[in-house]
Order: structure tokens, then sequence, then C-alpha cells
């Protein structure tokens, strides 16, 4: 059972067996959550609003026509549903291009001595929990997800030279507070 | 020769530059002591990012779902429960009004002598007799036809709201999520 698709699951839940959508909720439930946890910095939240975007999607698969993957249409709700989340929390949430502009000077705002860690994968952890939403969104779908550019592109709604531009920032800067570090020391 | 700049690297880590631009990068890194360093640091970035761990959900997290689901498939709506419990009410109501009225009727018409009557049974029966021909006259005739008038408007309007009511589910269904 494991070994089906997507959409055999789907089309199985679809004809009634409900217990399949389990399958799917395991599929996804963990990579969502890092991408809701990364975005919302709240594991609480994250939690929550991770229900609502499964249950939603339950209620919502009659409308997916299999056009797209499910999984690109599933991160799609969990996306927005974070950024509602983020808006009802009165946080600033930018158009595309201002976002594309959007301004993070880690550097400037921490030490790379705050992000001093043993373990390198620890140090980069850190460093994507402060990046901002979009960009930690970008860094958990393009590396942790292995989702495409375009697919990435899909789910956010922005242009692929966007998801571009964004990918590489936060790249940079997690290499340029990777180089500050006393771990490059070791390392470079 | 290109200008090797952050754009640059990124571009060439991803396999984004043509082969003329590539092979200026390769040059251009071998060059500089600073700009491999640059590299090395983004590559390796890069790569301790493939391989991070994904945050896990508490224990329980699909049982509890799935819980819901399944409450959520066979919970009534409330805008239903709300549509059963009125109609049943009135139906009720309107039952206990007749009820009411018949009883009433036959004890107005009962004789005023049953304490003195020669026997219980006999006050029983007239009772029963009362209740009968009320109901008789209630449900036949002009009765009958007000009253299944009555009836067969309610049903046609409660059909009505009803079938509205199922309309309006459906579609807040189907347009719910535009995704």
């Amino acid at each position: 059972m494991r070994n089906l698709s997507d959409q055999e699951i789907i089309d199985s839940v679809r004809k009634g067996n409900d217990s399949d959508y389990s399958i799917i909720i395991n599929r996804y439930k963990n990579k969502a959550f890092s991408m809701l946890k990364r975005m919302l910095k709240n594991e609480f939240d994250a939690e929550e609003i991770l229900q609502d975007c499964f249950l939603k999607a339950y209620n919502s698969l009659i409308n997916f026509k299999g056009e797209a993957k499910f999984s690109t249409w599933f991160y799609r709700i969990v996306y927005n549903s974070a950024l509602t989340k983020l808006s009802s929390q009165k946080r600033k949430i930018e158009s595309e291009m201002s976002s594309v502009e959007e301004h993070f000077d880690l550097q400037s705002e921490h030490n790379a001595d705050d992000f001093e860690k043993k373990d390198i994968q620890e140090f980069i952890q850190d460093i994507i929990k402060k990046l901002p939403e979009r960009h930690s969104a970008i860094i958990t779908m393009f590396y942790l997800n292995e989702m495409s550019i375009e697919e990435i592109s899909d789910v956010m709604g922005i242009s692929i030279s966007n998801v571009k531009v964004m990918l590489h920032r936060s790249r940079n800067t997690l290499r340029d507070l990777f180089l500050k570090s006393k771990l490059s020391e070791e390392f470079i | 020769m290109i200008r090797i700049t952050d754009e640059i690297l990124n571009k060439y880590l991803d396999g984004d530059l043509s082969r003329e631009e590539a092979e200026q990068v390769k040059s251009g890194l071998r060059a500089s002591e600073e700009l491999m360093k640059q590299y090395n640091a983004l590559k390796l970035v890069h790569q301790k990012l493939f391989v991070m761990k994904e945050d896990e959900v508490s224990p329980g997290f699909t049982d509890t779902l799935m819980m819901q689901i399944v409450k959520r498939k066979f919970a009534i709506p409330k805008q239903q429960k709300y549509f059963i419990f009125s109609i049943a009410t009135f139906i009720t109501l309107l039952c206990l009004v007749i009820l009411g009225l018949s009883i009433s009727a036959i004890i107005s018409s009962a004789p005023s002598s049953i304490g003195d009557s020669k026997s219980v049974l006999v006050s029983v029966t007239n009772l029963s007799d009362g209740l009968v021909k009320t109901l008789k006259h209630t449900f036949s005739g002009k009765g009958l036809s007000i009253i299944g008038s009555i009836f067969s408007f309610l049903i046609i309007i409660s059909g009505y709201f009803f079938f509205e009511m199922q309309k309006r589910a459906k579609t807040s269904l189907g347009n719910g999520q535009q995704l």
C-alpha cells in the first residue's frame, strides 16, 4: 500500500476508503511541518495550521483534477495557509517584487558567534530559522522537499527568476555567516 | 571575460551557465584564492542543505487527524440540524394542539354526570366515542381538505428550503477552495 502513487491513493479516498488518507498524511506531514515551522517560527502554530491544511485538502479532494502534482497542490495550501496566519498575526506580507527586494541583513543583526555551534548542520538550521518566511519556505521546498524551481514558483505564485533570486540570496546569507564563523576554519 | 559575482557563482553551482561561461568561471576560480574560498563555502552550504533533517510532528498526529475527519464526515451540518429540529418541533406542537383540542371537545361534550354514572366503563366508552367522533369530524370532509392543504403547503415550503440549503452547501464545497 505504501508504494502507491498519490493519485492512486486519492482515487481510493474518493471511492470512500477514507482510511487511505492516512497514507497521504504520513507521507507529507513532516515535510509540510518543517516548512510551516520555519515560516511561522512557532511549533505550536505550525502543527495547528498543518491540521487545518490536511482537513482543507481532504474537503477539496473533489476539486483536485490531477492536472498538477498532488504535492504541488498540497504545498500551495500549506504555503497560503501560512501566509494567512502570518497576515492575521499582523505580520508584514510584502508583494512579489518587494519580497524579492526584501532586505534581510542577518549579518549586521547577528554576530556570527550567535550561531556558533559545534555542528555545521545545527548552525545552518539555526540561520534558516532567522530567514524571512518566504526565503525559509524556498530553502525548505528546494532542499528538504526536493521540489524543482518550477514547482516552487507554482506553489508561491511568483516567477521562476524570482524564486532563483530568493534562493541565491538565502544561500549567500548562509555562506557569508558560515565564513564569519569559526566553523569555516575547520571546513574551508 | 565575465565578472564573477555571487549571482554567477550560484548559477555555476546550479549548472545554469553555458559551457563557455562555465569555463571562464573555472579559470577565474583557479586564479583567485578568495573567489575559490567563496565558492567552496557556497558549495558546502549547498551540500549541507541537501542533508538537512526534517522536523517531526507530535506523535499521534495522524490518528487525531483521522478521527477529526471521520467525526466531521458523519456529523450533521449545523444548519441541517436546526432545520430538522424546527420541523420536528412544529409537527410535535401541531399534534399536541390537535390532541388538546380533541380532548377539550370531548370533555365539553361528555355528560356532566360522569361522577354519578353507574360505571367507570360507561364513562370511558363515552369518552372514547367522543374522541373518535371528534377525530372523524376533524379528519373528514372539509376538515380533512383543510388539514391536507396546510400539510401539503408546509411540505412544499420545507422541501424548497431543504433543496436550497443542499444547493448552497454543495456550492460552498465546490468554491470553498480556489486551489
